[in-house]
């Protein structure tokens, strides 16, 4: 399979990158533990769906064939689920190209030194931005 | 030593008891404020209450000073980031992580965590130890499996039965640590004569375990 990625938890985000991959006709499998989730995806999702834990390596490498992964997403809720597969993906399975979400900016520094892996903090964005905005305001005062 | 002992609640009081009486400092955190309250009572010990993966949680409770860090989570990535960041974060020299799934044991040694503990993989283990040397060999693995400790009975049939360890040549990558005969140890030289019903605790690398074994299981 060509242009593989694979989304790892179908929250808002992950359902989102996974319906704007799919609609760029890359070959996308999205994971998630509850299988309600994949309802978050556009109708129609041509990409393939597994239900399960993705911390398990057997489900990783029989249904969603990481070991071909050119890139892999993982959103889900909990940064310590996160903060290890950002591990397992780097340093075990080698995926070239891994984005990672987490709540807490303080993981940087957990995973600052793994290959391949780009990190990005909403947290970090949203404030950031509303700094921003407070800035221009008062700058047109 | 100084040792840090993160969740858990009967587990990290059997561990603070069994550091206590070998004279090691531990300390306590624990993400439940029950369990916490449990140790605090039963243990007269204080508990810093807070997640492990939580940075001023661990550097409240003074994790950079300790020599050893045990996470006992119930789930296996909250032991593997509490671990990751005792041991990046803090430097504690061993970390060791409680795994629910067996297979996660192999993967955390080579994801940096010193040593991984699963309680079905040491279950399975000791079966398939017990199991396929017909109960007269057990072992013990030291060292994240890098020595194994032996213990082989010697049988009537062996060939190596009534003969003095100096005329047996036993294997040079292995050595006898003891001899247990009739319930005293024997610590061994070339001159003592091993006789059936002995038991041999022979230590040796992990990869000379089977030569040792089929040389003690040898039959005349």
């Amino acid at each position: 399979m060509k242009n593989k990625v694979v989304i790892i938890g179908c929250g808002r985000l992950g359902a989102s990158i996974a319906s704007y991959a799919a609609s760029q006709s890359l070959n996308v499998i999205v994971v998630d533990s509850n299988a309600s989730s994949f309802e978050r995806l556009d109708e129609p999702f041509s990409g393939f769906t597994v239900t399960g834990d993705a911390t398990d390596c057997t489900l990783l490498e029989k249904e969603a064939y990481i070991q071909t992964a050119e890139s892999v997403v993982v959103t889900t809720g909990n940064d310590n689920v996160n903060l290890y597969l950002a591990h397992l993906l780097s340093r075990i399975y080698e995926v070239p190209e891994i984005v990672v979400r987490f709540d807490d900016p303080k993981y940087e520094e957990l995973i600052k030194d793994l290959p391949g892996v780009k990190a990005v903090y909403p947290f970090q964005l949203s404030f950031e931005k509303i700094l921003s905005f407070k800035e221009e305001m008062e700058a047109g005062k | 030593m100084k040792i840090a002992i993160a969740n858990g609640t009967f587990q990290a009081a059997y561990l603070f008891d069994l550091f206590k009486k070998n004279g090691h400092k531990t300390v306590l955190i624990n993400s439940s404020k029950d369990d916490a309250a449990y140790l605090l009572k039963t243990k007269h010990v204080k508990v810093f209450v807070g997640n492990p993966w939580s940075r001023h949680v661990l550097e409240d409770a003074g994790v950079g000073r300790c020599d050893l860090f045990i996470s006992l989570c119930d789930e296996d990535t909250d032991n593997f980031a509490s671990c990751l960041l005792a041991k990046k974060i803090f430097g504690v020299s061993k970390v060791i992580s409680l795994v629910k799934n067996p297979a996660n044991v192999e993967i955390y040694r080579k994801l940096g965590i010193d040593s991984a503990v699963s309680s079905t993989y040491l279950l399975g283990q000791s079966i398939l130890n017990e199991s396929s040397m017909e109960t007269i060999i057990k072992t013990l693995s030291l060292e994240n499996d890098k020595i194994v400790l032996l213990e082989a009975t010697i049988l009537p049939k062996h060939k190596i039965a009534h003969h003095k360890i100096m005329d047996i040549s036993f294997p040079k990558f292995a050595s006898i640590a003891a001899i247990y005969r009739n319930y005293s140890v024997i610590i061994p030289n070339g001159q003592v004569e091993l006789f059936p019903k002995d038991k041999l605790l022979i230590v040796c690398g992990k990869e000379d375990e089977e030569k040792v074994l089929a040389y003690v299981r040898d039959e005349a």
